[in-house]
């Protein structure tokens, strides 16, 4: 286990390295820069803030004393926030969002388990037909007009919920439904399908002959035997989620780092992408690694190999 | 795995989602009293240090912290603030500021000349490394200073006398000067404080500040909160804490208005399409801008370099169609100076005569448009830009019977293809730093970064040169006529097509707000109307 643990830590430095160099230099290939104005600046004010940012340096520097500052844990400043670092933003910014993405998880998995589940036992029946509806339904509506539809129905005509901001419990309801309800819909179909599949081998029929109930037989051997899809796609599904999403965070104004994987774009604040993309990139390596030993207690087989 | 394994880590989960709730919350709850006013940012601002600050966010909060030597009048004239008066010495070139001696920092300190002096000079600093910096250029050795020519501060034309008297020595008289002092980047800043706290001096717990309000709190990317200045020295403000939200989102922002749980909203707040709806609320209004939206000509290529055929596209364009399309209580415009800021001449410029464009376009060997090249005209990517490109595209059409082909980009990529590589016609605007013509007119200069027209006209230059050194309002309104008439009659580089205005909408509760033709949200006078009868905004947002 120490040796895979090792093998895998390594392997994710190298994938670390590889985003990081990538993104270097897909940055600075972009048309536009960190201070390019529609007032433009005049000569001498902009060779005075690339001289503070480094940016007069040649590229290859530039690019060793980045990897420098990220080896002894400095993300740099923002260039949009002016007097922020990466990190104080990443800090502030980041338990927002993996708080949203918690929540939405949860909310995924506590919806996709007994749909997936309901839709495979009942197959071809109308249960299984609603769930798939619903399951389409949330796959296919974009966030932004599940966002708006929920603001619409629960804060304006309801006045449930109030429309945007992140003050108190209530106020994560509306967000964490936007942002959960595509995984629900996808985990849904996706555990429905694989058990649909497993309920076919032979090992199932085995159990029903010996005269199993049909609940325990789904619940006890078919689901356990159903799980490694859905683990597969939990990693990067967790990270993807944990690191926010712009258009959730843009539409009920949350204070989550989801913004900056667009914005830090718009703006060339070059040590911000940087930042969120590494955090990113930190995030999707343990999840995949958390996915890679959860494996071994759901299928000991892996463990074995 | 053991069920005590699995109820611990149940409970550490639940320990680890509650920590990161509390840490990402804010402390305080959403307060619904009357006393507090809110409004919506929009966004972060990127800086509240007012040497770097760049941004009409950040301004609208700064503008509401402090004051500065003078703040622009009705008329849009330097008026006194900290500066009780001044004297303007040896024809412009010397300007003694005497200040006020009651105005005090937010911990008890007296404003002193010395501030403004740290303050400009930190400005120039070259490891401030400020965008505003060229903003003092005027300063006798500022630029050197910048540009590290001298390292010598002391050379630096600005000098604090004594406490109360402030010296500005400049390269050459400059009449705009005074409005520069309206500018939040000459704001007074404490040496001690922003050398005790580095970059962290505009944080709460940190920044001293003289004006209406005191910044109780800043949550990154959620929320600024004002208190009001027991000490500031025109008086307390009527309300006691202002609630600056950033909601990037129009239809949030819109949604929790309408819900009351904000007070007023600006044009960043407000989603086009519904403009036309809150136009009948009470509270809103529409403000006009000093700022201009113009179509530049790339004037050193074919087909622009010819002025006939820079001065029939212009006479192509109806600009009274732009404020039907845009809604936004936009002013055709055929001059460049705005309205409102002084020297404006409305009777400056080509109007529209299709006839006319078509006679100028075949004297210049396109008769009909035939056999004219393909042109590009190009906008950066947004939904106003699209909509004013294709109906000048279609004018263009219609009256000269060329077809413009339109590009957009992205805006970063756009600014750097109007740097290397410009389209035929593009699109840009300006808005005004300061409440000054010059502000306005520099941009098309010969030396000017702003210039993307590659026009220059020696005579321009001089007479806004001859301006800047005139003090007489007529005779420098008369310079500023002949240089206008330049700009958009003679030689034409670009076209002016029309200044915004900016919609807001304010609580019927509230009065009191301002909300300047420079888009700067002016809260210190804001207060509860007396006989609150009107309804919540909530209640008639959905009639």
């Amino acid at each position: 286990m120490a040796r895979f643990l090792l093998r895998r830590l390594l392997h994710g430095l190298a994938v670390l390295w590889v985003v990081v160099t990538l993104t270097f230099i897909l940055m600075h290939v972009t048309p536009g820069g960190p201070f390019d104005r529609e007032r433009r600046l005049p000569p001498e004010v902009l060779a005075n803030i690339a001289a503070k940012y480094h940016l007069d340096e040649p590229l290859l520097k530039q690019y060793a004393r980045y990897l420098q500052a990220i080896l002894r844990g400095d993300l740099g400043p923002s260039y949009k926030y002016i007097d922020r670092n990466v990190s104080d933003i990443v800090i502030d910014t980041l338990p927002v969002s993996a708080l949203l993405g918690i929540l939405a998880l949860l909310f995924a998995l506590a919806f996709s388990f007994p749909v997936g589940i309901g839709a495979a036992y009942y197959h071809n029946s109308w249960i299984d037909r609603w769930c798939l509806l619903f399951a389409t339904l949330g796959i296919s509506l974009p966030h932004f007009i599940l966002g708006a539809l929920l603001i619409w129905l629960f804060s304006l005509q309801l006045g449930w919920f109030q429309a945007g901001r992140w003050e108190n419990l209530a106020s994560v309801v509306l967000p964490t439904i936007t942002l959960g309800a595509a995984p629900a819909a996808y985990l849904s179909y996706l555990l429905r399908s694989t058990l649909l599949e497993t309920l076919g081998e032979d090992f199932i029929r085995t159990a029903r002959a010996k005269g199993l109930k049909e609940i325990a037989v789904l619940l006890k051997h078919a689901l356990n035997n159903s799980l490694i899809p859905t683990l597969t796609v939990l990693g990067p599904l967790a990270a993807a989620l944990i690191t926010g999403s712009f258009v959730v965070e843009y539409i009920f104004a949350l204070p989550g780092m989801g913004r900056f994987f667009i914005t830090a774009v718009t703006d060339r604040d070059y040590p911000l992408i940087m930042g969120v993309t590494l955090v990113y990139t930190v995030l999707l390596v343990c999840a995949n690694l958390a996915v890679d030993l959860l494996y071994s207690f759901v299928d000991p087989r892996i463990k074995s190999r | 795995m053991p069920a005590t394994l699995t109820k611990t880590s149940i409970r550490r989960a639940l320990f680890v989602l509650a920590l990161l709730f509390l840490s990402s919350c804010n402390p305080f709850s959403q307060s619904n009293s009357q006393k507090v006013f809110r409004v919506n940012l929009g966004t972060e601002p990127p800086s509240l240090d007012w040497s770097l600050a760049t941004d009409h966010v950040s301004f609208n909060v700064i503008a509401n912290l402090m004051v500065g030597l003078t703040e622009f009048d009705k008329n849009l004239k330097p008026a006194p603030v900290i500066a009780s008066s001044w004297d303007i010495l040896e024809g412009g070139k010397r300007i003694v500021f005497h200040l006020r001696d009651d105005v005090a920092w937010s911990d008890g300190q007296k404003v002193r000349a010395q501030d403004f002096e740290y303050s400009w000079k930190r400005l120039l600093n070259p490891k401030t490394a400020s965008e505003y910096a060229y903003i003092l250029f005027d300063i006798l050795n500022a630029e050197e200073y910048h540009e590290g020519k001298t390292t010598d501060e002391e050379l630096v034309g600005v000098k604090s006398r004594d406490d109360r008297t402030l010296e500005v020595k400049l390269k050459h008289p400059a009449s705009y000067f005074l409005s520069i002092t309206t500018f939040e980047v000459t704001y007074p800043q404490r040496q001690d404080m922003v050398e005790k706290f580095g970059s962290k001096w505009t944080e709460p717990d940190n920044i001293v500040t003289n004006g209406p309000f005191l910044l109780a709190s800043w949550k990154h990317e959620n929320e600024i909160r004002l208190k009001a200045n027991p000490g500031f020295f025109l008086g307390k403000p009527a309300i006691e804490k202002v609630d600056m939200f950033m909601i990037n989102e129009k239809t949030t922002a819109l949604a929790m208005y309408e819900q009351g749980q904000l007070d007023f909203l600006d044009n960043h707040s407000i989603p086009i399409l519904e403009k036309p709806r809150l136009a009948k609320a009470p509270g809103f209004q529409k403000v006009p801008q000093l700022r201009g939206y113009y179509y530049g000509f790339v004037t050193d290529r074919k087909p622009f370099n010819d002025v006939r055929v820079r001065k029939a596209f212009s006479m192509a364009i109806d600009r009274t169609v732009f404020p039907k399309i845009l809604h936004g209580g936009e002013q055709p415009a055929s001059s460049w100076i705005p309205p409102g800021m002084p020297a404006h001449n409305p009777r400056i410029g080509l109007t529209y005569n299709p006839p006319e464009a078509r006679r100028l376009l075949r004297e210049a060997g396109y008769p009909d448009g035939k056999g004219f090249p393909q042109i590009t005209l190009g906008y950066n990517t947004d939904e106003d830009h699209k909509i004013v490109a294709e109906a000048v595209q279609g004018m263009w059409k219609r009256n000269l019977g060329v077809l413009a082909r339109l590009e957009n980009q992205e805006w970063k990529v756009y600014l750097k293809k109007l740097q290397t590589d410009p389209p035929d016609v593009f699109r840009l605007g300006w808005g005004a730093d300061y409440p000054d013509p010059d502000n306005f007119m520099k941009l098309f200069t010969a030396l000017s970064g702003n210039n993307n027209t590659r026009w220059k006209n020696p005579r321009y230059d001089q007479l806004l040169e001859l301006a800047a050194g005139e003090f007489g309002e007529k005779k420098r309104a008369k310079l500023y006529d002949e240089a206008q008439k330049i700009l958009c009659e003679t030689d034409l580089p670009i076209v002016p097509l029309f200044t915004t205005a900016e919609s807001t909408v304010l609580s019927p509760r509230y009065t009191g707000l301002e909300y300047s033709s420079m888009g700067r949200l002016i809260l210190r006078n804001v207060r509860l109307k007396e006989s609150n009868q009107f309804p919540a905004p909530a209640a008639r947002g959905r009639d």
